[in-house]
């Protein structure tokens, strides 16, 4: 079913939607500790590359649900948090995908409302939360739960069946760890090393196919592996929120939370990294360990969403686009937050940080003209005529030349997943390090 | 956006009341407050030391200076005030410092936000609703100037690109598509045929009727599109091709030429025309040129090459202001030998070079005569040379020629905003006249339409002659601030007046008129005209961009450009009917007559076409009447003042000033048409 009028309808849903994100966004820069950097942050945050490229050309509804995130965290700066709660179980019933976000919020509720600061249970708030929660679950899921549709729901919603990595490899840690297995299967067949091949895991690995990732060399992963993976991560960060539950400590662990998910989850597909970003933004401003950590995360997220537009026309839009958010972004904050790399390490790694930055350009412009010379070289195996002065060749059949070898195809798919994978565990660790040690970055939302 | 309204609207350099107000006192007590603000006053431009934009983090001390610079910048009211400054009371001051020094380890904030601010007056809140002006304040005031610049060139290469997304003229619609398919079919015929061969072969299907250096040019993307695909072009079986690819790439070959030749063009016409100007209303003008809807909703969204031909015409202006009067003669050649609607122009630019060459007296004006004369037929030699013996047989060169100039089409096509088909509602002209006596008098009203503008600058020419022996002054001629109002006037008067008018070539006059516009105070007479031609121009195209598909591009890119200008067209009454026609447009014409809603789009758009036609011809008589009083009596009084401050240039002798309108600044060349 495609039309231009439905094709227009739909879109047109996608901007209504958005107005939700907008109207909070604006609530945001009201009440802010310096509205004028707020004010930036969240035209950053409405202008996002990401909602461009999977909302309005891909197609979700995106804009709308971090607008009701959005809503429920504006609603814990303004110490509101009961509807905070609330507008989260919304969320969630929206879309399920939020349960990444989920622990640092029942933490964060948990300790700061349901628990007075002596560590008291406060048996009011904790009911009344518990209840309204509830309450939107029972609406949400009601129906259902009549028609005894539950198991059909919960299978949907919960694709255990799927592959480790998603048909592109989102660029979180099984993507290195595939990536390396390929090496390692790579350098064992060159050098005949006295190592076990799984023989199925040698044609397997992604050919662009939703399916079970088979590794050659390591160990294969399980489901079960994963969530452990994400939980320890998940649960340092959580310490630390229970011991210091203010609204930025919740906004770092909310952050990480959604992080650790991505990076260690189970079929994690690449749109997840919005997630991330978005509340990360909020952190942008504070200090320039934040600030440089939110650049890296922003890049190497936004450039892996690229290959989610693959025509040419639209290609150029997003790179042009993006480029531009990222000056806009960048140019006004780092002026504000800019700090002298103090010690020696500090020099090294930031020096490292620009040069991983600047290998992105070169990498699209690698990403950019690796198909044409695969086409080019399939070409020239083609016939060659000559042309004379009045007379022209034979035109090549079309289907032949746009056939390149799968293997190209997919390469560089796998080099933007590999090169923005290592961006963002950096990234990862980064904020982990700066969360732990949070009393030496203090900054303006320490205020709240 | 309290924070942005603390600096003055913006401030022309070397503007005589600026100068006035800069008192050496206040600027030695705002060296006293701090040493690193001291060592701003050695930046190349004025303005950079009213503005509060410290280059590096100033540590605690920024706030303070923000403070007790804004309120310095506020004591000096607007700047066509000349209010005295009132010196900074040292105990605020103080105060001041000491509310900073409590937080020293959180970064300072972007503003000084808690500085109470004075209400705005009523003109100067006007002006807020001009997102181009508030955004270059915002990067001028966060120190991030330098980044204007490529970031307006990103950003509208992005709209490009957007735009060129939807759909092109002729898409899908075989057998003869459209003006997307006829370049892409020029590009397919020069790379496989000889030249011999390119004005004659199957002429039927979109046969090539531009000049030379059009075919040229698609000599050169035909190359290109053959070493990428040569499926793009194949021979006659290439027609109609309509892949992604394909798309891409015609659609790439248009940003390319425009990145070639128009974008630095423009760049050029803010950085001679305007050079006295601030920085940073150059670029503003540069933003409101950038993002001229007609032009890109013609170039970009129903496809063609427009840009390169005005683009050479620009830079032949730039070229006139350099006093560079052989190159631009070169330029503008090419622009002819691009497209042949360059004509449009040749009456300004003819009379242009013919005043210099009486102004600069007979000896060194004729001997520029001759050079012009030289270098303009050389010019044209080499561009049809392959046309000409020896390459070609004499008779040869009469196949572009008969292709270039169709006599043999109607008095008007389709439905086209000029006054042959305003007119032709209540008076059928074909029934009336023979062809023959139509051209005849189209040709008539056109040349009626062009010469008083031409006929003045002859006249301010003749007027101030250099006397033999006198030396050359510095500096542009008198009537070279003429030569926007010639352009507009000849080219309208082509556009309204001339046989076989194409609604596309309302672009023609449009680039004076928005180059005039560029440089206009919000509230100037220039402004109002130039936003409403524009307008009413891609509304007269409304019906053209309809069947290519560009309605969501017409709407957006009419909205960004007037949000970018700060023009509310539901403000004003008098326009207002317009917008509800343009909504209504939408609506499917009545059955019984399909063409209504084009005939009342002509009849609405005409009229508005004349008076800018009319206005422009009474700007030049009013700029005549002026030179007249200062022209005959003392040689060249206006200049002095405008150069007072220019350093001389190194590379060429002389700078020129800010040439065109200056509403508002009370420092024109001449004065202007403003009440």
């Amino acid at each position: 079913m495609e039309c231009v009028e439905l094709v227009a309808y739909q879109r047109t849903t996608v901007i209504l939607s958005e107005l939700v994100l907008g109207a909070v966004l604006l609530r945001f820069i009201r009440g802010a500790v310096d509205p004028p950097t707020q004010r930036i942050i969240s035209a950053s945050l409405f202008l996002h590359p990401g909602f461009l490229i999977v909302d309005h050309i891909h197609f979700q509804y995106n804009g709308f649900m971090f607008g009701i995130l959005l809503w429920s965290i504006l609603m814990a700066r303004n110490g509101n948090k009961l509807a905070s709660g609330i507008l989260f179980a919304v969320l969630l019933n929206f879309k399920h995908i939020y349960m990444y976000l989920a622990p640092a919020y029942f933490i964060y509720l948990l300790r700061s409302y349901c628990f007075s600061p002596s560590g008291k249970l406060e048996i009011k708030n904790f009911l009344s939360l518990a209840n309204s929660v509830i309450a939107v679950f029972i609406l949400s899921f009601g129906p259902f739960i009549l028609m005894g549709q539950i198991p059909q729901i919960l299978s949907r919603l919960f694709p255990f069946t799927r592959g480790l990595n998603h048909a592109y490899w989102a660029p979180n840690a099984w993507a290195l760890v595939t990536a390396a297995d390929r090496v390692l299967l790579k350098y064992i067949t060159r050098t005949g090393a006295n190592v076990v091949i799984n023989s199925s895991g040698v044609v397997s690995t992604s050919r662009g196919l939703v399916g079970d990732t088979v590794f050659a060399v390591l160990p294969n992963i399980k489901p079960a592996h994963t969530f452990a993976i994400t939980v320890v991560f998940q649960s340092v960060a959580l310490v630390k929120l229970w011991f210091s539950p203010t609204y930025k400590s919740f906004l770092t662990a909310l952050t990480l939370c959604g992080y650790a998910s991505y990076l260690f989850g189970w079929h994690v597909h690449e749109k997840a990294i919005l997630l991330v970003l978005v509340p990360l933004s909020l952190l942008a401003a504070e200090r320039h360990a934040y600030f440089r950590t939110f650049i890296l995360a922003s890049v190497a997220g936004v450039f892996s969403l690229f290959p989610l537009i693959f025509t040419p026309g639209e290609s150029m839009v997003k790179v042009i686009y993006s480029v531009l958010w990222i000056i806009f972004v960048y140019v006004p904050l780092t002026r504000r937050v800019y700090e002298y790399p103090k010690s020696l390490s500090f020099v090294i790694i930031d020096t490292l940080e620009k040069i991983y930055l600047a290998g992105f350009p070169l990498l699209q412009l690698v990403v950019t003209l690796l198909p044409i010379y695969a086409s080019r070289r399939a070409e020239a195996t083609a016939p060659i005529c000559v042309q004379s002065d009045d007379f022209t060749c034979p035109e090549p059949d079309p289907q032949s030349v746009a056939a390149p070898s799968s293997a190209m195809e997919f390469l560089p798919l796998m080099l933007t997943s590999v090169y923005c994978a290592i961006g963002l565990a950096w990234a990862f660790c980064r904020l982990m390090y700066v969360y732990l040690n949070e009393q030496t970055y203090q900054g303006p939302l320490n205020r709240i | 956006m309290e924070e942005l309204s603390a600096l003055p609207p913006e401030i022309p350099r070397n503007s005589p009341v600026r100068v006035r107000t800069i008192s050496v006192n206040s600027m030695r007590s705002l060296r006293s407050v701090a040493p690193a603000f001291a060592r701003l006053p050695t930046e190349h431009e004025r303005p950079e030391i009213l503005a509060p934009t410290p280059r590096q983090p100033l540590g605690p001390n920024r706030q303070l200076l923000e403070h007790s610079a804004q309120q310095w910048v506020q004591s000096l009211g607007s700047p066509s005030s000349s209010r005295p400054v009132s010196p900074i009371s040292p105990t605020r001051r103080l105060a001041s410092l000491a509310e900073e020094s409590q937080h020293v380890k959180a970064p300072t904030p972007l503003s000084a936000s808690m500085i109470p601010e004075e209400p705005l007056p009523p003109r100067e809140r006007e002006q807020e609703h001009a997102m181009a002006r508030r955004w270059v304040r915002w990067m001028h005031k966060r120190g991030v100037k330098s980044w204007v610049l490529p970031t307006a060139l990103l950003a509208s290469t992005c709209v490009k690109l957007a735009v060129g997304l939807g759909s092109y003229s002729g898409e899908a619609t075989p057998p003869m598509f459209g003006d997307y398919e006829a370049q892409r079919h020029w590009m397919e015929l020069s790379i496989h045929l000889p030249f011999s061969r390119w004005y004659t072969y199957d002429l039927q299907y979109w046969g090539l009727d531009y000049p030379p250096l059009t075919a040229y040019v698609s000599w050169l993307c035909g190359l290109a599109a053959h070493w990428i695909n040569p499926s793009w072009v194949a021979l006659d079986h290439s027609r109609g091709i309509e892949s992604v690819g394909s798309k891409v790439f015609m659609r790439s070959t248009v940003l390319f030429f425009d990145a070639l030749v128009y974008v630095p063009a423009l760049f050029y016409f803010t950085r001679t025309w305007q050079a006295t100007r601030s920085k940073r209303s150059q670029n503003l003008a540069l933003l409101t040129l950038l993002f001229q809807p007609a032009l890109l909703l013609v170039d970009f969204g129903h496809f063609q090459y427009n840009s390169v031909m005005l683009g050479f015409t620009l830079l032949a202006l730039n070229a006139f202001a350099f006093e560079a009067d052989i190159i631009g003669a070169i330029f503008f050649v090419l622009s002819l030998g691009f497209k042949q609607m360059a004509l449009y122009y040749a009456p300004a630019i003819g009379g242009y070079l013919l005043a210099k060459c009486l102004y600069l007296g007979s000896t060194h004006g004729g001997k520029l005569f001759v050079q012009l004369a030289l270098t303009t037929s050389l010019s044209f030699l080499v561009l049809f040379l392959p046309f000409l013996p020896p390459f070609a047989p004499l008779s040869a060169i009469l196949d572009p020629i008969t292709r270039i100039f169709p006599f043999a089409r109607g008095l008007f096509e389709d439905k086209v905003a000029n006054f042959w088909c305003a007119t032709n509602v209540a008076f059928k002209w074909k029934n009336w006249a023979s062809t023959e006596v139509l051209i005849k008098l189209s040709a008539a009203l056109t040349a009626l339409g062009f010469l008083p503008n031409v006929l003045i600058s002859l006249r301010v020419a003749w007027q101030t002659q250099l006397r033999a022996g006198q030396p050359r002054p510095a500096g542009h001629t008198l009537f070279l601030p003429l030569l926007p109002y010639m352009l507009l006037s000849s080219s309208m008067s082509f556009f309204l007046f001339s046989f076989q008018v194409h609604e596309k070539t309302i672009l023609l006059p449009l680039l004076p008129i928005t180059l005039l516009l560029s440089n206009a105070a919000l509230d100037s007479t220039v402004f109002g005209w130039g936003v409403l031609a524009n307008n009413i121009a891609v509304f007269s195209m409304w019906p053209l961009l309809k069947r290519d598909g560009l309605g969501v591009q017409y709407v957006a890119l009419l909205v960004l450009w007037n949000r970018l200008l700060g023009y509310n067209p539901l403000r004003l009454p008098a326009l207002s009917f317009i917008q509800i026609l343009s909504v209504a447009l939408l609506v499917p014409a009545p059955a019984r007559y399909p063409d209504i809603f084009p005939v009342l789009n002509v009849l609405i758009s005409t009229p508005v076409f004349g008076l800018v036609w009319i206005w422009s011809i009474k700007c030049g008589v009013e700029a005549s009447w002026a030179l007249d009083s200062l022209g005959v009596a003392t040689p060249r009084p206006a200049r002095t003042s405008i150069s007072i401050n220019e350093e001389p240039s190194t590379t060429h002798g002389t700078k020129p000033a800010s040439i065109g309108p200056s509403q508002g600044r009370k420092r024109a060349p001449f004065p202007s048409e403003e009440k």
